[in-house]
């Protein structure tokens, strides 16, 4: 009979293997030994080879996709199949479709040629379920997952009126009862709670063993913290079925080990929606927005930061115009200065004026950076980066301008390398632009501070019992109170105002230091 | 069932010859005429590219780098962009997985780690794994970023690995400035060098003792 490859499995905790390349092509002839394809797993590539004589007949899984171990990839035909066989063997698989058919992975499989024969034959003695155990590699090398299942578990009364990915369930979705294990581990299992279909068994005939789920409970504490998923609480195996599926794991309750959802409780969400129609939630719930490994590791970061350090909020108001008179000054001269120039410039000195401010928490002590790098939030199509303009200190304003612009450029030219935004030790953010009067950033650890910079306003206010009209932006300051007190805060941004209402200042501590 | 590990200390060889000889070897072993090897060598500046590398990860431009002696290199394996050069120590380690009975991808890569990180350990420096980023880590981060050590890759044809581990000893680290190693943005590369600090010997001589910690660590560990 012509034989199913299957993606192996190359280690006890591999659950999904990437095809590199196929190194045979459908029809090619195919000798014990030969390398059929590369797969890869982590930091590994395997050369795969035959371990039968015969010719490629059908590439299930192609180039570039990752799927499940277990997943049928390849369809070999052996030196002694007759087309009888073939037909025979398409046939059985025709009535039977497996995972490879509708593996939603990367691309998409091609469709399984009809066969000759009618769709109703007899499946041969040897089922396409069966033949795979017979191992991968030649050897005894059980498969994780059991046999797929039968089609009346996908209940086939309701399946024609539901559509998609729900109608009918992935074999990746086994019917945890039916995995096959020892009583042992089945009582281990019941008692923490872990879903025996998510782990591939090392007894007889891929019997998950007691010692088995063992492992998996450790393996499932080690993985956690590798999640970037945030506050999703679920199995690793069930995150990659749910982004292969579009599950929103929100919306599917967890009965796993720490309440989390695990492939079985997929399997009774998709069972459920398959029976009663899409619920409330998934008419509320549409579209989901792939996030970038930045935007997962901002989210993260952003996360942690409110967590663990406390944050507390000052905000002063600064009199705009002697920075405006300064920037139309050196407008003459043909000096191109904007607002965060001054901000940044400002807050340079004012960060080596109150060193308290330009330092960190770092377990259970307070450091204090070294050089005063400042990063500046820039907004480049929908993406928040912060390049950071390094050792401000002692440097003039025209020098940190021409830094920071180079920078901003660079941003918009996405070619910032990760150096440009790393090591930041304070940040400026500028809403104004936008007319926001005030607001407050998030701190990015391990910085202690960050500034939100206003819009500049025209304001009628009181000075010496007259109203008079002039130019005011609010300055909110978000403090980590593990470094700094509210004194210390107050005492850097009422610096930072006076510096900034001084504008000389910004020019003069230039000469000071560069003498 | 005991296998020994032969190690074979080959100097500075280039790339394309080493590979050349992984291939020999690999072969020797699946044919029972060869048993298991670990080759400690060092590579001229060479950038390598495997089959799923983003060229956007390589940050230099190719005549720059020509005109810097660093060759570009583009290799039939898996994984993103990788550097090699002088004070890094490579061990190439072919072994047959299946005649040790322990057909285990992901058991032999942290195999690798730990080998790395006793080896770091006699050169006091605590090395450390972290789980789901395959490579060794320093164990206690002083910055923002990870602080990468050691780049681990292996290739298998059937159960018989070849490729293997790098690890940064006096490596000139800002060669790395020109990739974005394994893509791994957040990473930063560092060095036994740069970790010991003040405490550092000559460069020759801690190219010597960390080639003789790494031989002595795997020796007892797969040999």
């Amino acid at each position: 009979m012509p034989r199913e490859i299957k993606m192996p499995k190359l280690s006890d905790t591999m659950e999904e293997g990437t095809i590199n390349v196929w190194r045979k092509r459908e029809g090619d002839p195919v000798k014990k030994g030969d390398v059929l394809l590369e797969v890869e797993t982590d930091k590994a590539d395997m050369e795969f080879e035959a371990y039968m004589s015969g010719s490629l007949e059908k590439i299930l899984v192609q180039t570039g996709a990752t799927v499940p171990v277990g997943t049928p990839i390849a369809i070999v035909r052996l030196e002694t199949d007759t087309d009888q066989d073939m037909a025979a063997f398409l046939a059985a698989r025709g009535q039977a479709p497996q995972a490879a058919s509708r593996a939603p992975a990367g691309s998409p499989p091609t469709p399984l040629p009809s066969p000759a024969a009618p769709a109703r034959v007899a499946p041969p003695p040897s089922t396409p379920a069966e033949a795979p155990r017979r191992g991968a590699q030649g050897k005894a090398r059980p498969t994780p997952l059991p046999a797929p299942p039968e089609p009346s578990l996908a209940q086939p009364a309701v399946r024609s009126e539901v559509a998609g990915a729900v109608s009918q369930l992935p074999f990746f979705l086994p019917d945890p009862d039916r995995v096959r294990a020892t009583p042992r581990a089945r009582i281990v299992a019941q008692e923490k709670g872990v879903d025996l279909s998510e782990i591939g068994g090392s007894g007889p005939e891929g019997a998950v063993l007691a010692s088995d789920v063992e492992r998996y409970l450790e393996s499932l504490e080690n993985q956690q913290d590798t999640l970037l998923e945030g506050d999703i609480h679920a199995t690793p195996v069930a995150v990659r079925i749910a982004e292969e599926l579009r599950v929103d794991l929100a919306r599917v309750k967890g009965t796993g080990p720490g309440g989390r959802v695990t492939k079985r409780d997929l399997r009774a969400h998709l069972e459920r929606e398959a029976r009663e129609g899409p619920s409330r939630e998934a008419e509320l719930f549409g579209d989901e927005i792939k996030l970038s490994q930045k935007r997962k590791f901002l989210i993260r970061n952003m996360v942690d930061s409110k967590k663990t350090a406390p944050h507390f909020y000052i905000s002063l108001e600064v009199d705009a115009d002697p920075m405006r008179a300064l920037r139309e000054r050196l407008r003459g001269e043909g000096r191109h200065i904007t607002y965060t120039h001054m901000i940044v410039k400002a807050a340079a000195v004012a960060l080596e004026r109150f060193p308290d401010v330009n330092a960190t928490f770092r377990s259970d002590r307070l450091v204090r950076f070294n050089p005063v790098n400042i990063a500046v939030a820039v907004d480049v199509q929908d993406e928040l980066v912060a390049p950071v303009v390094k050792n401000c200190q002692g440097r003039d304003l025209e020098d940190l301008a021409q830094a920071m612009d180079a920078l901003i450029r660079k941003a918009r030219e996405k070619k910032l390398q990760p150096d440009d935004y790393s090591d930041g030790t304070f940040t400026v953010s500028n809403l104004g632009m936008f007319g926001v009067e005030s607001f407050y950033a998030i701190i990015t650890p391990p910085q202690s501070t960050v500034l939100s910079v206003g819009a500049v306003r025209q304001v009628a206010f009181v000075e010496s019992d007259e109203i008079r009209v002039g130019r005011r932006m609010t300055f909110g300051l978000a403090v980590d109170h593990r470094v700094l007190d509210g004194v210390k805060a107050a005492q850097f941004l009422a610096g930072l105002k006076r510096i900034l209402e001084h504008p000389d200042e910004l020019l003069a501590s230039n000469a000071a230091h560069g003498a | 069932m005991v296998r020994e590990l032969k190690i074979e200390r080959l100097g500075r060889i280039p790339y394309v010859e080493a590979l050349e000889l992984q291939e020999k070897q690999v072969e020797a072993v699946r044919g029972g005429v060869a048993g298991d090897t670990l080759f400690l060598l060092e590579h001229p500046p060479v950038i390598t590219l495997g089959r799923r590398a983003d060229p956007a990860h390589v940050l230099v431009a190719t005549p720059e780098l020509r005109a810097q002696g660093v060759e570009l290199h583009t290799v039939t394996r898996g994984g993103d962009v990788t550097y090699h050069g002088p004070g890094q120590l490579v061990g190439y380690l072919v072994c047959d997985l299946a005649a040790r009975g322990a057909t285990d991808v992901s058991g032999f890569l942290r195999a690798l780690e730990g080998g790395l990180i006793d080896a770091l350990a006699a050169l006091g420096l605590r090395g450390a794994a972290r789980p789901g980023y395959t490579g060794v880590f320093m164990a206690e981060p002083a910055g923002p970023r990870l602080r990468k050590i050691a780049s681990i890759g292996v290739g298998l044809r059937g159960w018989v690995t070849y490729h293997g581990f790098a690890l940064n000893v006096t490596t000139r680290l800002s060669d790395f400035a020109a990739i974005v190693p394994c893509g791994l943005s957040q990473v930063e590369m560092t060095s036994v060098a740069r970790e010991l600090g003040s405490a550092c010997p000559c460069a020759a001589e801690l190219d010597a003792s960390a080639r003789e910690a790494v031989a002595a660590a795997f020796s007892a560990r797969f040999g």
